[in-house]
């Protein structure tokens, strides 16, 4: 998928029309950013923090609807979690994916636009970390099939932007106290293990 | 000289243990059971059961990187390395910095270590199964390497008392190939677990079963009366478990041999060699160094069990080198060292199952269904030799299916509050031949910190391997796309080496002559009789199936042998 069907793909699920701001920024996309030969240590900007924190929180928000009342990444301390994980978790290939990815958040302004001018933003970033993850997994899968160990080293382009933020987004929400106890049935002493029959509208165990 | 005999007396035991780990503690257990005063020796630091498990009872946002493992530990430790996402901080603690333990690779090879009390046992995977008849025939039958000295009905009272003692969870089948144990009550199958087992019944005449796993179901008196409890389902064993329901060194044989109280242990102690007496032609002792002080001492008994794990045992006796023994302890045959053999693994499928979408589990099962072999077994004939078996399980998808999965807001945050879809998975461990080229030996010019020769590695999977790698991988998907299952991926990972399956073994084999093995049908060394090795190294063939039972098993016999031999001043 190149970036014309990627445009295209976002509009459609958009309802066809994109903002002039969400345009103008989805034009500065390719301009080149900073270039980062090595993160000697990983540190991020206040506004980068802050890009984090909003686009944490536009991921999993906070809701109110009193069948769905639950805290958002931002009231969980998902974007602290990020930035420590990132730190301690990633090498340089994911950490220099992860400040491009925020460099061009800042070249789109993406704290001056509006909900959702950064939806659509999002929604961009993920068709096109789709298109990417998805020509990742082709060559490992044909590695894999080749047993050739060379080639496997050669991918040193550390993952996506939106999925390292996904995931660390996901993983600290739904492992955090309260993203526990507000999304699932927390068990922490099972006891047993057996079968059942799920009950309507059931959430999942957690343990 | 008075001080010296004083000393001499202080150090010396009826039996000494090499290693506290899966076989070690085993040993210490039979023998002190059987009246012998014996002295343990760990390499590594001290871990109490269950008081030292400092991460079993924290809740997830208390384990600070939530399961991933950091950077720092998959630098320093090949057991994330070249494993993956093993040593975490839930289960970090129990595996051995390789920076520090460095060893030389002429050829790659995985050596995932755990210096510590109780060693592996922390950590293992619990599955138990008992080789089969054929298991111990195949090599004569075949030509391949030498004839095991024992047969399946030989180690099969053992079994039974090794089983009964650690407590496995299984279900009986009847089948040749996997014959049965003393098994506590099996866990359930899930609901597409039972559907494929149906179906490979019907299609393949194969049969799946659930997972025979050293966790209580039911605990027995003799369980209960060391501390242990019955298994809470929480599958968090990797970071060792407070109920002591799975069963390792420290929670079962440990216990049991500290009740005897004629167990004494030492810890950062490193055995760099065996004492050999030219005269008595006899092993007298062992020489060791502590770990943090460097001291050296030496520790005498009648009897010597090695119980180091395969490639350190393997090293410890090439390193005891003595005018009848210039190429190291008992190393005659030139064996020692030679026929590495290991599982291989990653290799396997994963898939999507349809429906079943009212069926849930509650609870988290420590455990997997199992695929006993079916290759070259009965009518089924192959191009390469033996076979393999499966290891995996179905379960319904949680939240972390939203990473890869389009969108974000309120709607995608509810929706992972609900159990997605069922995925089913499984992995081959298949059976490595043994090569006397595949070795370890000490390398004359480098040493550790300790001034111990480093080992090397030269050893790789063979052509039979390989060819049976594609067939786990095809076999996997074969048999989910004949159970209904969509989206089937097959995957066959490169950059597995001997050593991932962490099942080292064959470096000390047992056989029936002295020119082409090292131990005899007791695990006894042929030319130093008050040896024993009863760990993997006694190993003369891999089978395909997990094989600590079967270490315990030897164990358990050869212990009985040496303390009957003692009685009788055969040793």
């Amino acid at each position: 998928m190149n970036r014309r069907d990627v445009i295209k793909n976002v509009a459609l699920m958009l309802g066809g029309a994109f903002s002039a701001p969400t345009l103008m920024a989805m034009n500065h996309w390719e301009s080149p950013t900073k270039s980062y030969p090595s993160v000697a240590t990983f540190n991020l900007t206040q506004t980068q923090r802050n890009i984090v924190a909003e686009i944490a929180e536009l991921i999993l928000p906070k809701t109110t609807a009193p069948n769905d009342a639950s805290p958002g990444a931002k009231d969980v301390g998902v974007p602290a979690f990020i930035e420590m994980m990132m730190k301690d978790c990633y090498l340089q290939p994911e950490q220099m994916s992860f400040i491009e990815g925020l460099e061009k958040m800042e070249q789109v302004k993406f704290l001056e636009l509006n909900d959702n001018e950064r939806k659509g933003i999002l929604k961009y970033l993920e068709q096109e970390t789709k298109a990417e993850m998805k020509a990742r997994q082709m060559k490992q899968t044909k590695m894999g099939d080749n047993d050739d160990h060379e080639d496997i080293k050669k991918v040193a382009k550390g993952l996506p932007f939106w999925r390292l933020i996904k995931e660390l987004t996901l993983l600290g929400y739904f492992t955090s106290e309260e993203g526990i106890k507000a999304s699932f049935e927390y068990v922490q002493i099972p006891g047993k293990v057996e079968n059942i029959k799920l009950k309507p509208n059931q959430k999942s165990y957690a343990y | 000289m008075y001080l010296n005999i004083k000393a001499t007396k202080n150090n010396t035991f009826d039996a000494i243990v090499v290693g506290s780990g899966m076989t070690g503690g085993f040993a210490a257990k039979e023998l002190t059971e059987k009246g012998l005063n014996v002295l343990m020796i760990e390499r590594g630091r001290e871990i109490k059961h269950p008081q030292d498990y400092d991460t079993a009872m924290k809740q997830p946002w208390e384990v600070k990187h939530r399961g991933k493992v950091t950077a720092h530990s998959a630098e320093e430790l090949w057991a994330n390395k070249r494993f993956g996402n093993l040593a975490n901080d839930e289960s970090g603690p129990f595996f051995t910095n390789d920076k520090d333990n460095p060893y030389i690779e002429k050829r790659p090879f995985d050596w995932i270590r755990a210096y510590h009390t109780g060693g592996k046992s922390m950590h293992w995977g619990r599955q138990s199964y008992r080789f089969n008849k054929e298991d111990f025939e195949a090599n004569a039958k075949e030509g391949i390497g030498i004839d095991w000295p024992i047969r399946y009905d030989d180690l099969a009272p053992w079994y039974t008392y090794v089983e009964k003692f650690v407590g496995v969870s299984g279900q009986k089948e009847g089948l040749d190939v996997l014959p049965d144990g003393h098994f506590l009550p099996a866990m359930p199958l899930f609901a597409p677990e039972v559907h494929f087992k149906k179906m490979m019944l019907e299609k393949f005449n194969r049969p799946v079963t659930v997972g025979r796993v050293a966790n209580l179901s039911q605990p027995q008196e003799w369980h209960t009366k060391l501390g242990r409890a019955s298994c809470q389902y929480r599958n968090k064993c990797v970071r060792g478990c407070p109920y002591g329901a799975y069963y390792s060194s420290l929670s079962g044989a440990i216990p049991a041999a500290n009740l005897t109280k004629r167990l004494s242990m030492l810890h950062d102690t490193i055995v760099a060699e065996i004492l050999y007496d030219e005269q008595k032609q006899r092993a007298t002792g062992v020489r060791v160094i502590n770990q943090i002080t460097n001291q050296v001492e030496e520790y005498f008994a009648k009897i010597i069990f090695l119980n180091a794990g395969a490639m350190n045992t393997a090293a410890l006796m090439l390193n005891s080198k003595s005018n009848r023994f210039q190429n190291g302890l008992g190393n005659d045959s030139d064996q020692v060292g030679r026929n590495i053999m290991d599982h291989h693994l990653g290799v396997g499928a994963t898939a999507t199952v349809e429906g079943f979408l009212d069926d849930y589990v509650y609870g988290q099962r420590p455990n997997a269904l199992y695929i006993p072999r079916f290759r070259n077994w009965g009518n089924d004939k192959q191009s390469y030799l033996r076979g393999f078996g499966y290891q995996g399980g179905a379960s319904r998808e949680g939240w972390s299916r939203g990473v890869n999965a389009d969108g974000f807001g309120g709607d995608f945050k509810q929706s992972l509050t609900k159990p997605g879809q069922w995925t089913i998975g499984f992995g081959g461990f298949g059976e490595v031949l043994p090569n006397p080229e595949n070795r370890m030996y000490l390398d004359p010019t480098r040493k550790d910190q300790w001034g111990v020769p480093m080992i090397v590695f030269d050893a790789a999977f063979g052509e039979n391997e390989i060819a049976m790698r594609k067939d786990i991988m095809n076999s996997a998907m074969e048999m989910m796309d004949a159970a209904g299952f969509k989206n089937i991926a097959g995957y066959n990972r490169p950059e597995v080496h001997l050593g991932l399956g962490i099942h080292e073994m064959g470096t000390a084999r047992m056989g029936r002559d002295a020119k082409t093995s090292v131990l005899n049908a007791f695990n006894q060394v042929h030319s130093v009789k008050n040896v024993f090795v009863t760990d993997g190294a006694a190993m003369t063939s891999s089978s395909c199936v997990n094989p600590s039972i079967t270490y315990m098993a030897l164990t358990a016999r050869a212990a009985d042998y040496a303390v009957k031999a003692l009685k009788k001043r055969e040793l």
